[in-house]
């Protein structure tokens, strides 16, 4: 909202520059963003918090900044005394529904010549960023801004034999405001009717059918209370909100329309002439006072500053409460109506601190609760794959959680058990992405563009699963991707493959102190049928890694070789082991073996390490691929491996005639199952 | 024979001194001394002429001969050896082969930062769920469905039979974790939330936050106070000074956004040339957080006796302090991913 500076020193008595008044009310709550300075003016744009509707208006942030600073506070003085009857010749008022419109006043101003307004009243608007009308509006206008009441004026005439019914709008009934807009209304809404049709949503706009124009002579001044929900749901309803809707969502001053109402009534008739006629003002009059007590004690330990009784008395009177008991230790407060936040005792703790100023209460600090873990094991184990990641050279990246449906598409992800957004901004935020790997892909499609020459990306974060219309999952996950190269002058450079992907899985695995890891050949559409593998720990499915099919590499548009991967993290905190045990150095030498082999070539590495281990005795205690080839060397369709075995006894040092015989005991099982020759 | 001795060391070593330096003089001298028909071997066959009673002694200095001229000789090769390598010397000043060390997101490292200065205070790290209810993230932090307070929360929906949404904040987790758990506590809480805000530079509609939360029988708006300029200056450095405004949040009161002083210009436009600061717009002052005294409403919705317990909560933007403590111009660059930000960091 915006305020004038001289506006608002129409009715304080102040002196302090504009730099300071909008520091003073900074400080006590009521935000001032910006200053915008204008020819002999200052506008202030202030935030007003959705507790404190009484600040919507000049007359009520000059309270506040009398409360304040103990400046004088000036109303505007009604020269006019205002008529007051039930009943008017030829105009009615029936409220329908009391519970979204407790109380209604129409003043009715006879005789009145529209025209333009005086140049004061238009600089006032135009410093709020409204423009003129005619005089009869701008002073609604005006008066909303100082007494932050909402008013209408309806020209009397126009109104259908002068009866003004408060009621619901029937479902799909039609109204055109006074922006020319014609809206259709639910039947929840409520509007001021005439007995033919609607004249104006209620609390929102008035409609162009009763408005004032230059032709107007009688007119009807509405000002009235809105039920706040009601309004609100309207406004949102109809996409209006307008300086009125905003202000009745928030509660408007019950006991304060008549004032606001009579002022209006002054000034039109002081300015466009015409005669104050009878009121008609119906409903519930304003409910009695609120009276909320408190505990000096109370409010002390709460805040941890001594504050004296009589300052705490000082400061709410100041804000308009109302002593109504005093003891000792407590005292009982009556609170103005327009104060609808104050409610409860902590509502009058906030209102002493927040006047005797947020920067003297002291600085401490509280004692220390005994909390042994301080990190959950998710935290610690994420944090632990970071370490291990970043060590790996890989750079973590975090992607958004929602996505497209089109994103999933191109990464051929099945569309089942998908979280869906139901009120998206764009197409790129439909979806709760079920895995990693489209926000991954996107990421390195983004570095290649870029000529990223070693690309090496992770990320740990959720994937969300719709199990049922009313259950949803969140899942923990880290995804591995790289690309490009491995060079340097001194080796030369060598285009990264999946085994450098799975290295970085085995050794975060390993580290994490997980033993029992297989990968095993597997089909996804995501992954080409030449290159996947799911990845098993103690047989339990954790993970996938490969290389994207060629499909799904074209439609995020990637040309180059990537090499991607998925793990849940869930599975790695389930099975990490990160209790560290010494472990004794041995203490007699091993002794190293190679065994080269000429196999089929679909023979496995995994079967022939399996063999190897199963066939040994405890003496073998690791076997190591050194060298794989195939070509000239080798006939057709057959691989050659070179295996290290190494041998070791716990207990004294090997003897040659022992690893001899293992070893060919491990080479004749070889043979036998595989048919695998020796190579010389 | 011992004077012979004598003569010979001093020629010996003489000649070792000012011979060439280089392997194969070297060896030359090793022969010509030491050799098997070397000056020192001839003189130790001699030995057998001498009488018994000599033989002890020039035994004795003879092998010390022998000593001075090996050690003399091995220097001499030793240096020969320098001025070979030294031929051969390394290009230093080739590029070091690189191990490329991967870097941790900022938000990461900022949450990491974040944590560490909480846990160091007596904090405990808690998680919750991102996808939350109307309950949890609205309803039991005092937020009532059609109020305007809820005009600050626009929330991403879920299609569902149920009212599931992305949580707006991370204060859902408060609430969750004290129907579960007896003070005093003290927590704080990481994580990413979500609002349908358009993006721009300084908006995302995927961001990340922390919580923290402390209830016990004597908690005070000072501790607040307290806490939050330890958190402040270890952050930002000593010399931050730190403001409380006054302000609202439905699960809070008494409630106040924090403020840092400006930490490009202080707040002193001189500092930086009498220019308009780009970060604080001229202010002087820079919001990083919302905080305040836990609202005795929320307790009630948790079953805690509000006269019994007090407590203070607050909430950050990560993505915020980030971007104030490294100088991120853009908010969108977290989530682009884009190496030559990331190994910034």
């Amino acid at each position: 909202m915006r305020i004038s500076y001289n506006w608002l020193k129409d009715y304080i008595d102040i002196k302090l520059p504009a730099e300071k008044i909008a520091e003073t009310l900074t400080m006590a709550g009521l935000t001032v963003d910006s200053i915008h300075h204008i020819t002999g003016d200052a506008v202030f744009e202030v935030e007003v918090t959705a507790n404190r509707p009484d600040w919507l208006s000049y007359i009520g942030v000059a309270r506040e900044l009398s409360a304040i600073t103990g400046a004088k506070l000036k109303m505007p003085i009604l020269t006019k005394a205002p008529g007051s009857k039930a009943k008017s010749a030829g105009v009615a008022v029936k409220i329908e529904d009391k519970k979204l419109c407790p109380r209604y006043t129409a003043r009715i101003i006879r005789g009145v010549k529209v025209g333009e307004s005086p140049a004061w009243l238009k600089t006032k608007l135009e410093a709020m960023g409204l423009r003129s009308v005619n005089n009869v509006v701008d002073i609604t206008n005006f008066c909303l801004f100082e007494t932050g009441e909402p008013m209408h004026a309806f020209d009397l005439d126009k109104v259908e034999s002068g009866e003004i019914i408060v009621r619901n709008a029937s479902r799909g009934e039609k109204i055109t405001t006074i922006d020319g807009v014609e809206r259709t209304l639910e039947g929840s809404s409520l509007v001021i009717a005439d007995p033919k049709k609607a004249i104006a949503i209620a609390g929102v706009m008035g409609g162009v059918s009763t408005e004032v124009n230059y032709s107007t002579q009688n007119i009807l001044l509405e000002a009235a209370y809105f039920d706040p929900i009601s309004t609100r749901r309207t406004s949102r309803r109809l996409a209006l909100s307008t300086d009125s809707s905003y202000r009745f969502e928030r509660k408007v001053d019950i006991a304060n329309i008549l004032y606001a109402s009579n002022r209006a009534s002054n000034l039109i008739t002081e300015i466009a002439g015409g005669s104050i006629g009878e009121l008609i003002d119906i409903g519930a009059k304003p409910a009695g006072a609120k009276t909320i007590s408190l505990e000096y004690e109370k409010l002390n330990a709460i805040l941890g500053v001594e504050i004296a009784p009589a300052k705490v008395k000082k400061i709410l009177a100041a804000l308009g409460l109302k002593l109504r008991s005093s003891t000792k230790g407590k005292a009982s407060f009556q609170v103005p109506v327009f104060r609808y936040d104050l409610n409860n005792e902590i509502d009058l703790v906030e209102e002493v601190a927040r006047v005797y100023g947020y920067d003297k209460i002291p600085v401490t600090i509280p004692s220390v609760i005994d909390q042994p873990d301080r990190m959950p094991t998710d935290v610690i184990v994420t944090k632990k794959i970071r370490e291990i990641l970043t060590g790996l050279g890989m750079d973590e990246i975090i992607t958004y959680s929602l996505i497209g449906r089109k994103m999933l598409k191109a990464a051929s992800i099945s569309g089942e058990g998908i979280a869906e957004v139901a009120n998206p901004l764009t197409a790129e935020q439909e979806i709760m992405r079920p895995s990693l790997i489209p926000g991954l892909l996107n990421a390195i499609l983004w570095n290649v563009n870029r000529k990223t020459k070693d690309l090496k990306l992770f990320e740990i974060g959720n994937i969300y699963v719709k199990e049922s219309d009313s259950k949803f999952e969140e899942k923990k996950f880290l995804s591995l991707g790289i690309a490009g190269e491995n060079s340097s002058w001194a080796a030369g450079s060598r285009a990264v493959g999946f085994f450098d992907l799975k290295g970085i899985a085995e050794t975060l695995l390993r580290e994490m102190g997980i033993r029992n890891v297989s990968f095993k050949y597997a089909k996804d559409e995501t992954f080409s049928a030449s290159t996947c593998a799911s990845i098993e720990i103690e047989g339990d499915a954790a993970g996938i890694i490969g290389v994207p099919a060629k499909k799904v590499l074209s439609n995020f548009d990637i040309k180059e070789a990537v090499y991607i991967c998925e793990i849940s993290v869930d599975a790695i905190i389930k099975y990490a082991d990160m209790k560290k045990r010494f472990i004794e150095p041995p203490k007699y030498p091993s002794v190293f073996r190679d065994i080269s082999i000429i196999a089929a070539k679909n023979v496995l590495n995994a079967d022939l390490v399996g063999l190897m281990r199963a066939t040994a005795s405890e003496m073998l205690k690791d076997i190591k691929l050194i060298d794989k080839y195939e070509g000239k060397q080798v006939p057709d369709g057959k691989i050659s491996l070179t295996y290290r075995l190494e041998y070791r006894d716990p207990f004294k040092t090997l003897e040659e005639k022992q690893v001899s015989e293992a070893h060919a005991g491990i080479l004749r099982a070889l043979e036998e199952k595989f048919g695998a020759r020796l190579r010389y | 024979m011992k004077n012979q001795i004598k003569q010979l060391e001093q020629a010996a070593l003489q000649e070792i001194t000012s011979a060439a330096v280089s392997k194969d003089a070297v060896e030359g001298l090793r022969i010509k001394y030491l050799g098997r028909k070397g000056v020192v071997t001839e003189l130790f066959k001699k030995m057998s002429e001498l009488p018994a009673s000599e033989k002890p002694e020039a035994g004795q200095l003879l092998n010390l001969l022998k000593n001075t001229v090996t050690k003399a000789l091995d220097e001499k090769l030793n240096s020969a050896a320098g001025i070979e390598e030294e031929k051969e010397a390394l290009d230093v000043t080739l590029p070091g082969i690189l191990s490329k060390p991967g870097h941790l997101h900022p938000i990461t490292r900022t949450i990491d930062e974040i944590c560490r200065i909480f846990i160091s205070i007596g904090f405990r790290v808690v998680e919750g769920p991102e996808i939350e209810t109307e309950h949890y993230n609205f309803e039991t932090l005092n937020i009532p469905l059609e109020h305007p307070s809820r005009d600050a929360f626009d929330t991403f929906y879920l299609k569902s039979s149920g009212k599931y949404l992305l949580r707006s904040h991370t204060s859902p987790v408060q609430t969750r974790f004290m129907e579960k758990n007896k003070p005093p506590f003290s927590i704080v809480v990481p994580g990413k939330v979500y609002r349908p805000d358009a993006t721009d530079a300084s908006h995302s509609f995927m961001f990340h936050q922390i919580e923290g939360l402390a209830v016990g029988d004597n908690i005070k708006f000072s501790d607040l106070k307290g806490v939050l300029s330890i958190f402040a200056k270890t952050m930002f450095g000593k010399s931050i000074k730190m403001r409380f405004r006054p302000s609202f949040f439905p699960f809070t009161e008494p409630s106040a956004e924090i403020d840092i002083s400006c930490i490009i210009c202080g707040g002193d436009a001189q500092k930086i040339g009498g220019k308009r600061c780009s970060l604080c717009g001229g202010k002087g002052w820079l919001e990083i957080l919302g905080a305040g005294m836990v609202n005795p409403k929320v307790f009630e919705k948790v079953g805690y006796d509000p006269k019994k317990v007090t407590g203070f909560a607050f909430g950050m933007g990560v993505e915020r302090i980030a971007i104030l403590k490294y100088g991120v111009s853009d908010i969108r660059m977290f989530f682009e991913n884009d190496v030559r930000f990331l190994e910034q960091f």
